[in-house]
């Protein structure tokens, strides 16, 4: 009944696509990675994951452990022409962090673990982890609190090991002192015996680092570390604090630019949904005492939150040149007609103090919002709090 | 008991009820002396009509066909209805199947509970998995869903290597629909694991996404809840720049993996790749996208994929001013008659050879035992177990 008449290429009950898979490598993920690991590991500080071990969290319709697979080919091209050599063409893993939540403004305020470190100590540390992508974002405030939650962690005599192959993972660390041996075994795991650990593959010496995978997800290890001579140190940095501390003070931030956003009447319209976007759009800038952050006259592309410190309006022509127009300080704006039109500055905004300002340009905000007369038409717009522009900006040139 | 069991293949404790059922119908169905005094063998089903909406359901209302895949917490498996008239018993369904104690573990009972939420929010959409129903028992939590038989998007793209423009519009348009619903029309929903692993093809080759155990329902317009979330989660060749740096993620991600899928559709691999992952990640934070010579690919298709993975959010495709109807004018979709996609009126590029409506010839093959898994504890029965009382 059903299919009869139908003349199908696969066999019943087999997959369609059998043949296919072996060419193109297969679905074994953990396999590949596993293979992948005995000869690719090309830092020790990025150890490589989805060995089927441990807690990665497998999405559920990911490919199966327990899956035979070809072991030779699946890091060969599937073919010559215009492909890369070492794609795995296999399922990919789906990858999971525990679920955090901001506490935001919450009782239960959290902060940041503070271990002490001499100026030397943080220097170097600071040097260790400045070139690394999961740190060269980080902004002022953030990167203090990470070097301030680094922990010292003495490792006193040699042959510690300090990560295991195939154990979870969920410390970063950073070599403040001797040296430490990379040993990968190509079973994925460390194994008893003398040689369970695998062949050593590299050394990591002060100043190096190994782990960082871990600052993201619970991967389990590539490699296991072990101390290569007495008395090392080491800092660690867990997973949890680590992302915590990005999360907070982002969470924070975004609330307080949301906040600011509010108080502009011009955009008072905008729904939360839209204020979020926006601060998602502004970018931080400090700036020192008596920097002159818009300059009567200029055409205006920006408008400005200050997020912290003072400043003041100045305009030409008026009694005193040097006399203030207008004070600005913690989440206060100016600049806003800025997103109506290119018209001149009115006045010069200069530094009083060391500030920092939130600055979101006209074209970013166009681009998220459209146009801000069409905000505006939403409502009739009422001045009850303007920066600098004492005016209707709709009647505004 | 124990000496009728010994003749036959034990049992192991812990089993699922599924395979327990499966592996005592291999057995010969003879060794459950208590249904024996029940209903004859093999004849334990009635012919009273069932409707899998109608009532809370149980396992033991299915019985399995075979895994359809598997994960390190749930398996998925095509399933009958065990009992029921003839009509009843004929219909096939994908049921997931969730281990409580992995989920404990996995810290996923978060993902798990909007995975239901969101499927039974989203469940009319013509490109998204049907949701029928949900239940659990001590160990197990359950989903059932409508059965997609054409298999996995990722082993048709692997077989044919990559797709030409044409099919790749096709499906990209088919996903434009769907983030346009769970992003504007839902009101804020991230699906957050956008890949061809989880796009199936039902029997007229139209898109199915399935899993929804990343998706989080965001703040909106009118909830005044942060848009943002922070959870780092997905796919490391998918991932957008912002969750790996942990910036607060939304629904923008999911216009980054578009553009990561088209990529690949058209030249077979994502553009960012490497076997240890932490290379992946430096590549998507620090280098651009760059295309091959070899297949060609459009100006329109290179720029639409420019656009979605685009670092900066307030430049990104879909996020940006007009949302999925400034997508949908993109000139990759020039031509396309969206009314005509939605309402499906053309079949899609590949039609999946199915022969009848249980057919799973297109899906990979599976163990069908698990490993043995950790014991769902009374302490956490008390601990987590109200977690689960929406299932």
């Amino acid at each position: 009944m059903s299919g009869s008449g139908f003349t199908s290429p696969f066999g019943a009950n087999s997959n369609p696509f059998g043949s296919a898979r072996l060419d193109t490598g297969g679905n074994g993920m953990q396999r590949v990675a596993e293979e992948d690991e005995n000869d690719t590991i090309t830092s020790p500080t990025t150890p490589n994951f989805g060995q089927g071990t441990g807690n990665v969290f497998r999405g559920p319709f990911g490919s199966d452990s327990s899956e035979t697979q070809q072991h030779s080919n699946p890091r060969g091209p599937p073919v010559a022409e215009g492909y890369p050599a070492q794609y795995n063409f296999g399922r990919r893993t789906s990858v999971s962090a525990e679920s955090l939540k901001p506490v935001g403004d919450s009782l239960d305020n959290w902060t940041p673990p503070v271990h002490s470190k001499t100026p030397d100590q943080l220097a170097r540390l600071k040097k260790a982890i400045s070139g690394n992508f999961l740190f060269s974002h980080l902004d002022d405030e953030q990167a203090a609190q990470v070097l301030g939650a680094l922990q010292e962690k003495p490792i006193p005599t040699k042959g510690i090991k300090v990560i295991i192959q195939g154990d979870a993972g969920d410390f970063f660390y950073v070599v403040e002192k001797g040296s430490f041996d990379i040993h990968v075994n190509s079973s994925g795991t460390l194994q008893p015996g003398p040689d369970g650990m695998g062949p050593k593959v590299s050394t990591i010496e002060a100043g190096g680092s190994f782990g960082e995978l871990a600052l993201m997800y619970n991967a389990p290890r590539a490699a296991t570390v072990i101390s290569a001579e007495p008395q090392c140190t080491l800092w660690a940095l867990d997973r949890v604090t680590f992302r915590r501390i990005l999360m907070e003070s982002t969470f924070a931030r975004r609330r307080m630019y949301e906040g600011f956003l509010e108080e502009v009447p011009l955009l008072s319209s905008l729904t939360p949904y839209e204020r979020s976007k926006i601060a998602d759009a502004l970018e931080s800038q400090k700036f020192p005492a008596g920097y002159t952050i818009i300059r009567e006259g200029d055409p205006g592309h920006s408008f400005y939150l200050l997020e912290s410190g003072e400043a003041a309006a100045y305009r030409s022509g008026s009694d005193d040149d040097n006399t203030p127009v207008k004070h600005y300080k913690k989440g206060d704006f100016f600049g806003e007609l800025a997103l109506l039109n290119d018209a001149p500055r009115a006045a010069s905004v200069i530094s009083k103090s060391e500030v920092k300002v939130a600055r979101l340009g006209k074209s970013a905000f166009q681009r998220l919002l459209g146009p801000v007369e069409g905000i505006m038409r939403r409502t009739k717009y009422v001045g009850v709090k303007t920066g600098v522009e004492d005016m209707d900006p709709l009647q505004a040139h | 008991m124990a000496a009728t069991v010994a003749q036959t293949q034990a049992i192991p404790p812990g089993l699922h009820p599924l395979q327990a059922a499966a592996l005592r119908a291999a057995n010969g169905g003879q060794q459950q002396p208590q249904h024996q005094s029940q209903q004859p063998p093999n004849r334990n089903f009635d012919d009273e009509p069932f409707d899998v909406t109608s009532r809370k359901l149980t396992v033991g209302d299915f019985v399995r066909v075979r895994t359809l895949g598997t994960g390190t917490f749930a398996r998925v498996c095509l399933v009958r209805p065990s009992h029921g008239t003839e009509a009843d018993r004929s219909k096939v369904y994908a049921l997931k199947i969730l281990r409580k104690t992995e989920v404990i573990k996995l810290k996923q009972i978060d993902h798990v509970r909007h995975e239901r939420q969101i499927l039974y929010d989203v469940k009319d959409h013509p490109f998204i998995t049907q949701y029928v129903a949900s239940f659990s028992d001590h160990d197990f939590l359950y989903i059932l869903l409508d059965y997609v038989p054409g298999g996995e998007l990722f082993t048709y793209l692997r077989k044919y290597r990559r797709f030409n423009e044409d099919m790749a519009r096709f499906y990209a348009a088919e996903i434009v629909l769907i983030l346009e619903h769970l992003h504007e029309q839902q009101g804020g929903i991230a699906y957050r694991d956008m890949k061809p692993e989880n796009l199936l093809l039902d029997g007229e080759g139209h898109i199915k996404l399935v899993d929804f155990g990343f998706a989080k329902r965001l703040g909106n317009n009118e909830s005044g809840h942060p848009v943002e979330t922070y959870t780092l989660c997905g796919t490391p060749e998918y991932l957008a720049p912002e969750v790996i740096h942990n910036k607060g993620h939304t629904t923008a991600v999911d216009w980054w993996a578009l553009g990561i899928l088209i990529y690949e559709f058209l030249t077979g691999y994502p553009p960012f790749w490497h076997q240890n992952p932490i290379e992946i990640y430096k590549q998507i934070v620090e280098k651009p996208i760059i295309f091959p010579q070899d297949p060609h690919i459009s100006d329109a298709a290179k720029d639409i994929i420019r656009q979605f993975c685009t670092i900066d959010r307030s430049r990104r495709l879909g996020n940006i001013q007009g949302g999925a109807a400034q997508v949908k004018r993109h000139p990759f979709f020039a031509g396309v008659d969206w009314d005509a996609i939605y309402h499906k009126r053309h079949r899609g590029p590949i039609i999946p050879p199915i022969r009848y409506p249980g057919d799973a010839q297109c899906f990979d093959i599976y163990p069908e035992e698990d490993a043995s898994k950790d014991e769902y504890t009374e302490d956490l029965v008390e601990k987590y177990d109200e977690y689960f009382k929406d299932f």
